[in-house]
């Protein structure tokens, strides 16, 4: 796919260098080329970089930056999986309880707002909401919000301050992608818990003197899970492509921001395809926990697997 | 001895189309080593009659105000419908009263196995410890008939054939060693053999527990099989109540009459089946006076579309309530 794009690294650097007020010659994209080994077919080129990426975790260098990728990386990988995964478990630890509960609830005020506030995470792209924080937080706080770090512990090596730090400024940019997955996660749990609460074993369980949070969690609640689970790496995958365009407007400096640049400025084969790599690789290994978690909760499962 | 009496019981539900009236002024007493059976078409009220007896009615549940459910606990009264919280209700729920229901498939927790279910129940109703609650558990499921008591203890229900299930599901039901069994239409999904030997349990563990069984079905042949006294229920009222036989050869009340002519018979498999005239009318369209006079044979111009028929003695604790009865006995 990465090399529809006319033209080819070689090329792109040196009319980068162009740009920079350098005379290029034809022979030294040529050169260029050989020494980037573009010379050799498509394929080989491909099988090789993959080769590399699964056999070595090495991505190779960027094709601008001239840069290792895996040294570019490094700790944007980290904190770009930690704010995705920190996003899907606060809407599964926010919307799994106040799904259950909103669906045995009679109470017509907070069922509302619960809904609205859903429904509300739901239409709102997150962009809009990532715009209309930092500005309510200028306004208020005379600070943006934006960013990952304080001043001081930007270029600072990492320590446990600069985590304290991180932490600090981190839950927005967190709160922000898992609002939505939040909303969507509450609305299944919700529905599906209205399903499985009018079905027989409910009854008869209650019918047996079982009452309570122990009725609610042991018999639909538990029941109910199934789908949400399932679910998760269809979330992840969701907050991974609204990452790049909330971390450019906060101005994160993390992976997605580099891979929206890497795609839409600079043209960076090598990295962009880098970062798709691990995002796409992160989405398929969580996709195989959670059907281990599924298959250890629902015994319907495990025996489907069995045969 | 009497251990539970039902009086005056009106059940009515708060829907969106209004309020509907689901059981109207049923009384009724459950004797020690009985069975009784409710008999009546589906929407007659007998299973919101038997869940009653639990407080299992969905929320929307109005219960009359001079209903009383009565329930003999140890040597005191319990009012059942006066037990507002689900805790207090424990004691009833799978401690004095125990039900299993028409689909044994989906009464059990589907991801739960059924030995976890069945200790679940014990350590709640009883003080034992986790490892008596086991062995007992594993005892009753030998004790009901089924073959591998130990391994099906690990299984759960999706594992089991239909009359297993409901096996085990009278093994939870019968562990905590209730006083009343409710059984709504324990046998309608199994097969006939299989329905014919979870029967013959049933009535083998009356004998054996000393418990009374409120026994529910809208099947004639099943009531003959089990039960010592029936009451045949139409929209909510018990409409003629009696011994078992008396009833079934005997039928007081035109509505138990049409439901005995509707039977196929099988001596006589080329003639029409003769259904009870008309449809049982919406529950919001509830016929004044006697509920059944819109679909009756017999009803009375200008009587039965006004007034309710009292109960009538027909002979040999035999009751009926009909404006039409002949041979009324003035003496019990």
């Amino acid at each position: 796919m990465m090399e529809l794009v006319p033209g080819n690294c070689a090329e792109r650097y040196i009319a980068f260098k162009n740009t920079q007020g350098q005379n290029i010659t034809v022979e030294d994209i040529q050169a260029e080329e050989r020494r980037l080994g573009l010379d050799r077919p498509f394929l080989v080129r491909s099988f090789s970089w993959m080769g590399d990426v699964f056999f070595k975790g090495e991505f190779g260098d960027s094709c601008i930056l001239r840069l290792n990728i895996n040294h570019l990386l490094s700790d944007k990988v980290w904190i770009s999986l930690g704010i995705s995964l920190a996003a899907l478990l606060f809407s599964y630890l926010v919307a799994i309880p106040i799904g259950i509960y909103s669906a045995v609830s009679r109470n017509p005020i907070a069922n509302n707002s619960v809904r609205l506030i859903s429904y509300l995470g739901l239409a709102l792209p997150s962009f809009l909401f990532a715009l209309v924080i930092m500005l309510t937080t200028t306004i208020f706080f005379g600070e943006s919000m934006a960013g990952l770090f304080s001043k001081e512990y930007r270029d600072a090596a990492w320590s446990f301050a600069k985590f304290m730090d991180f932490m600090t400024r981190a839950w927005l940019p967190i709160l922000i992608l898992g609002w939505a997955a939040t909303a969507f996660a509450l609305q299944t749990v919700r529905a599906l818990m209205l399903d499985e609460i009018d079905k027989l074993y409910v009854t008869a369980a209650s019918a047996r003197g079982i009452y309570g949070r122990k009725l609610l969690w042991r018999y639909p609640g538990r029941h109910s899970l199934g789908p949400v689970i399932n679910s998760i790496g269809f979330d992840l995958n969701r907050i991974f492509s609204e990452l790049p365009i909330v971390a450019l407007i906060m101005t994160l400096t993390e992976m997605g921001a580099l891979l929206f640049d890497a795609l839409a400025y600079s043209n960076d084969q090598q990295l962009a395809g880098a970062i798709l790599v691990i995002l796409t690789a992160t989405i398929v290994i969580i996709n195989f926990f959670t059907d281990i978690i599924l298959a250890l909760m629902d015994p319907r499962v495990r025996q489907g697997l069995i045969g | 001895m009497t251990i539970l009496s039902v009086q005056n019981l009106d059940v009515l539900f708060n829907t969106d189309d209004g309020i509907i009236t689901a059981v109207d002024d049923v009384s009724f007493d459950m004797k020690e080593g009985e069975v009784l059976g409710l008999v009546g078409e589906s929407g007659s009220g007998k299973s919101v009659t038997a869940k009653s007896l639990m407080q299992l009615n969905p929320a929307n549940t109005i219960y009359g105000e001079r209903s009383n459910i009565l329930l003999k606990n140890g040597d005191r009264e319990l009012d059942v419908l006066a037990l507002k919280k689900a805790r207090d209700m424990v004691v009833v729920r799978g401690g004095s009263i125990s039900m299993i229901f028409q689909e044994p498939m989906a009464s059990f927790a589907p991801a739960i196995t059924i030995g976890n279910q069945m200790v679940e129940q014990l350590m709640i109703h009883t003080k034992m410890t986790k490892r008596q609650a086991v062995e007992l558990s594993v005892e009753m499921l030998e004790r009901v008939g089924i073959n591998e008591p130990k391994k099906r203890f690990y299984q759960y229900s999706f594992e089991l054939s239909g009359g297993m299930r409901q096996r085990a599901m009278i093994a939870m039901a019968l562990s905590t060693k209730p006083k009343i069994l409710i059984a709504d239409e324990p046998t309608t999904a199994l097969d006939v053999t299989i329905q014919a030997q979870v029967l013959e349990l049933m009535k083998d563990l009356v004998k054996e527990f000393g418990m009374a069984i409120l026994f529910i079905t809208h099947d004639l042949g099943v009531i003959a099989q089990v039960a010592d006294r029936v009451s045949v229920m139409y929209l909510g009222r018990i409409v003629e109540s009696g011994p078992v036989r008396r009833v079934l050869h005997a039928p007081a009340h035109p509505y138990t009459k049409g439901l005995l002519n509707a039977l196929p018979k099988l001596d006589a498999l080329d003639e029409p089946l003769t259904p009870v005239p008309g449809d049982i009318p919406s529950p919001l369209e509830r016929p004044n006076g006697c509920v059944f006079h819109t679909r009756c044979p017999k009803a009375i111009v200008d009587l039965c579309n006004t007034s309710v028929p009292g109960s009538s003695n027909v002979g040999q604790k035999h009751i009926a309530s009909c404006f039409a009865i002949e041979n009324v006995c003035e003496t019990v």
